[in-house]
């Protein structure tokens, strides 16, 4: 009677520890291989978290940050998440930093602070990162910058000035691109000298570049944020060092986002119209039936087993879900509830 | 003052007798009223009178709440009410009334949710007007200053018959009223306070048997520079408010009340107010520096006049303009409304027992708003009311009321009610008690229609706005007792229990269903709201000490029951920001020239997201007052009053991510000449 007293006592002792948000030790991130899930959370309310999602243990730990970090706070808006090596470096847009954290088990490394309406992060090595950042206030926008961060510190070491409101930037070769989302222009950025050696004028509002097999990059063109009125949207193509486009395929009607590539580099993914598409870079012309029905407002492919992840976000006062798909789509695997804006997933 | 009404068989509780002798019941009692002048104590609908003028006749308003029989109203009683003389109607309304006030911060937006409606359904008139901003639909009750009322009460559940749009949850009704005692009266008050609170406040009164006048005006400035917790990864880490000071906020409210002849009274009130207030942004939120101009400008004239056969009637007319200057980093949003208002209506009496109000109303938007576009936005709306009540016996009160407006969209829903009062037993009291103290069991219940029009951003904002979208529309039901015991001489113990239900219909939700995915109000959910609310109040004196106290309790439970597709919004769960249980606790004495109050209000957890998922931990809080009046020679006195909020110094958020202020402190020194 005694002993299961003190077994019972033990054990409401330890469920207490567990609950409590001080505790240090609290749920961990599941064990690799795993998927980080990043939530906006809602504009103003500091609700920006990241999730992390075990893929084989198929347990989540909601808040990964706060769980294994004291409680803290990640932020407000988690707009991106970018891992190298063994460090994330997620992008918290209305809080003005870029948070640190060591991967898988999300302890935190540093804050870089300072850096105005971060966006997308991107690296050229394990030691230098880049980061666009927006200026000025909305539809008032100025032009850009490019941060560059030294990430054996984690400190800002230069800023390179782009065009307005520069989006999801992406690296080939020690070349960097970079989209500006409320012009009609890509910047080139030479990573040895951090300087613009071009400007590519593409379409009004371009959103993602993603370079494929051979070098070619793609440039998905759609609304710049904000405004009303839509120039026609297009997935324009360039050839390697080019700048002046192959390729470029209009849309019918305004909102396509998301431009993804596949590991392997051969399939373009976008949403459009409610629904993914996929389309292989040796084609000619936008596919015309989706590759699934669904209205993603975050996409991944798992460069380990090529499964696909589906973020959907159901408004901004309401928990989003992701779904996980085979590589070829159709059934989902799983189904797993996440917080507010869920918009976008990397993996460890 | 106030003496004669046309119609005090039908409105005196006391009215036990033939016609006369009521009427002489009822201006006793209230006499008797007057002289206790206990804390908290309901206004009796009856008549009123002060020792003063008893030999001048003169006509009092009939109050559109007389027509509200059998609703649950709550009043702040004017000894209350002049405690927060420097604060707004958020500060009273949350203290005192223990009303649910979603607040952003100190000196920041704060809007009401009654009965677990929205900002949107709370009607607020002031002096019989509807001042909500056509724009928002909704009121800022940080915006709206106590020093420019002489009344404040709130009637909660669906109400649009006797106030118009909006009226779903319920109303906030505020009114300046002439005092009519002759001579000159007036207060300079100057207010110091934590975290760099500063104000003063005048108000002066004079009256001549013909003319009444009143002006008062309030100043308030705080820095809001409070520190605050944040949990990061290294541990608890202070910081002080950025950007959330109240530059400042004047009220200035100038009223004149004219008797013409014996049977006609001119009124014109001005209310004049201008806040400019740096907007503090979510803590998390990095690199804001906003900041809004609010300035509004009220002006109402009235006429009331009294026929030979003892109805009355009255028009008013009303100009608006409300400006709101938002702007951060550079980026400029504003908007201006001016808005014309009219109103005549003629109450009659039916018999001895009855009283029939028919009455119009008119209301002219002109928007300038930078969200709908360069043109001026004009939108008209019209009203026609009529309110009976009836009294077929002494202890049986009923009303029946019914409104139909006309929107630009089409017809509003029509919005009856009805409402009733038993009371089931009186058991012989003493004369001398006042109407509203005398004991007895009364059965209460009501039943309405209501409705809220489309806001102007509702119908016109660039992109989404859908001028297509229809009145939101809602019925209700309540029921409860009142009971009433009078245990010691002196002492009256009052209980309410009342459980209501009501659904609001059409409800206007925001969803990415505009053109190109663009976010749209539509009008697609069905919330319900039901619950309990119970309260027990105490009020006594011995000697010359005087006492109050009330406890409330209410139980509110909201949920969205019907919806579409495209709404994701989960049914059958508690809405955001619609706490389960909510708890106050009042407390007032006074002993010869001092005074003690206190209140605690209980919140259970607020929901912050649609799914139930996160939210912000219960909370109690308790704020307190100490004040010493010495009178001094000349007919003068001196007030000091010290006052404190959040005094346990609880830590909690008013909103995700808005750190409440700590323990605060403030004194004021009143100078008064009566």
């Amino acid at each position: 009677m005694k002993k299961s007293l003190f077994t019972l006592l033990a054990g409401a002792a330890a469920l207490a520890s567990c609950s409590n948000p001080e505790d240090e030790f609290g749920p961990l991130v599941p064990r690799a291989p795993g998927v980080y899930v990043l939530s906006e959370g809602q504009f103003g309310q500091g609700g920006g978290i990241v999730s992390a999602y075990g893929i084989s243990s198929k347990t989540l730990l909601t808040d990964a940050f706060g769980s294994v970090n004291k409680s803290a706070a990640l932020g407000d808006v988690v707009q991106d998440m970018g891992v190298v090596s063994n460090r994330g470096y997620i992008c918290v847009n209305a809080s003005n930093k870029v948070e640190v954290v060591s991967v898988p088990d999300f302890k935190s490394v540093a804050t870089i602070r300072n850096i105005r309406q971060p966006r997308y992060f991107a690296s050229t090595s394990a030691t230098r990162g880049y980061v666009t950042s927006w200026r000025g206030p909305y539809t008032n926008y100025a032009p850009g910058k490019v941060m560059v961060l030294d990430l054996t510190n984690n400190t800002v070491i230069d800023s390179i000035t782009v065009g307005r409101c520069p989006e999801q930037l992406t690296v080939v070769n020690n070349t960097i691109y970079v989209p500006n989302s409320y012009d009609n222009t890509v910047s080139v950025i030479d990573a040895s000298t951090n300087k613009v050696t071009s400007t590519v004028t593409v379409a009004a509002g371009p959103q993602n570049v993603v370079a494929d097999q051979a070098n070619n990059l793609w440039v998905l063109c759609s609304q710049p944020y904000g405004t009303t009125s839509t120039p026609p949207a297009a997935l324009a193509r360039f050839a390697p060092g080019s700048t002046a486009a192959q390729l470029t395929l209009p849309f019918a009607s305004s909102g396509p986002k998301q431009l993804r590539i596949s590991p392997d580099k051969t399939q373009l993914y976008y949403s459009y119209g409610g629904a993914e598409y996929r389309m292989a870079t040796t084609a000619t012309a936008l596919p015309t039936t989706p590759f699934m029905r669904r209205n993603f407002n975050g996409f991944a492919i798992d460069p380990r087993d090529n499964s696909i992840y589906g973020a959907v976000s159901t408004g901004f006062t309401t928990n989003g879900y992701f779904l996980h798909y085979p590589a070829a789509g159709g059934k989902a695997i799983d189904s797993v509830t996440v917080k507010v804006g869920p918009n976008g997933f990397a993996f460890y | 003052m106030l003496v004669f009404t046309p119609f005090s068989p039908a409105f005196s509780r006391a009215s036990r007798g033939p016609t006369g002798c009521a009427l002489a019941l009822g201006l006793l009692a209230s006499l008797q009223g007057y002289g206790q002048a206990p804390v908290a104590r309901p206004r009796p609908d009856t008549l009123v009178g002060r020792r003063h003028r008893l030999p001048e006749a003169q006509v009092r308003a009939v109050r559109p709440e007389r027509f509200a029989v059998g609703s649950q109203r709550l009043e702040v009683d004017s000894a209350a009410l002049a405690q927060y003389r420097n604060g707004t109607a958020a500060d009273v309304l949350g203290a005192r009334l223990g009303l649910y006030i979603k607040n952003y911060g100190p000196g920041q937006l704060a809007t009401l949710s009654l009965r677990g409606t929205s900002a949107q359904h709370t009607a607020v008139l002031w002096n019989g007007l509807n001042i909500a901003l056509p724009t928002l639909g909704q009121n800022d009750l940080a915006l709206l200053p106590i020093s420019g009322n002489t009344q404040l009460s709130v009637q909660l559940g669906p109400a649009a018959a006797l106030y118009g749009s909006g009226a779903v949850g319920g109303a906030l009704v505020l009114r300046t009223e002439p005092d009519w005692r002759p001579g000159l009266r007036g207060s300079v008050q100057g207010d110091l306070g934590s975290f760099g609170l500063r104000g003063g406040s005048l108000e002066a009164r004079t009256a001549t048997p013909t003319v009444a006048v009143r002006v008062a005006a309030s100043y308030r400035q705080a820095q809001n520079d409070y520190p605050y917790l944040v949990r990061e990864p290294a541990g608890l880490v202070r910081y002080t408010m950025q950007n959330a000071a109240l530059r400042h906020q004047w009220s200035i409210s100038p009223d004149v009340a004219w008797r013409v002849g014996t049977a006609g009274e001119l009124t014109a009130s001005v209310w004049l107010t201008d806040a400019d207030r740096e907007i503090q942004q979510g803590v998390s939120v990095a690199g804001s520096n906003a900041r809004e101009i609010d300035q509004s400008r009220r002006l109402v004239l009235g006429y009331r006049q009294v026929t030979p056969h003892g109805g009355q009637w009255q028009v008013r007319g009303a100009w608006f303009e409300d400006i709101i200057n938002y702007s951060d980093q550079g980026a400029i949003s504003n908007s201006r409304v001016r808005t014309t208002q009219s109103q005549a209506e003629y109450t009659a009496p039916l018999g001895p027992r009855a009283s029939l109000r028919l009455g119009v109303e008119a209301q002219h938007f002109a928007a300038v708003v930078d969200g709908y576009g360069p043109d001026a936005i004009t939108e008209n709306r019209a009203a026609a009311f009529g309110l009976l009540r009836y009294d077929p016996r002494p202890g049986l009160r009923l009303s029946a009321n019914v409104r139909q407006a006309a929107l630009p969209a089409g017809l509003a829903p029509l919005t009856p009610t009805l409402g009733a009062e038993w009371d089931l037993y009186r058991p012989a009291a003493p004369d001398s008690l006042a109407a509203a103290d005398q004991p007895g069991l009364t059965l209460k219940t009501s039943i309405a229609r209501t409705y809220r029009a489309p806001t102007l951003n509702e119908r016109y904002w660039r992109p989404g706005g859908n001028p297509d979208l229809l009145a939101e529309s809602g019925h209700g039901y309540e029921a409860g007792l009142r009971h009433r015991i009078a245990p010691a001489a002196h002492l009256v113990l009052e209980t309410e229990l009342t459980a209501f239900y009501q659904l609001v219909d059409n409800w206007v939700q925001w969803l990415p269903l505009g053109a190109g995915g663009t976010y749209s109000p539509r009008n697609l959910r069905q919330v319900r709201s039901q619950g309990l609310e119970a309260s027990t109040a105490l009020r006594g004196h011995l000697g010359r000490y005087r006492a109050a106290a009330r406890v409330a309790y209410s139980y509110t439970q909201t949920q969205k029951t019907q919806g579409v597709a495209a709404d994701s919004d989960p049914t059958g769960l508690q809405l955001a920001f619609v706490p389960l249980h909510r708890a106050n606790v009042t407390t007032d004495h006074a002993w010869r020239g001092w005074l003690g109050s206190a209140t605690y209000t209980f919140m259970s957890y607020v929901y912050t997201d649609a799914s139930a998922s996160g939210f912000l931990p219960a909370v109690g809080l308790l704020s307190a007052t100490l004040g010493r009046t010495v009178p001094l020679p000349g007919r003068t006195s001196l007030t000091l009053l010290l006052q404190s909020t959040n005094l346990l110094n609880r830590i909690y958020d008013s909103y995700p991510a808005r750190p409440a202020p700590p323990r605060a402190y403030s004194v004021s020194l009143r100078f008064a000449y009566n």
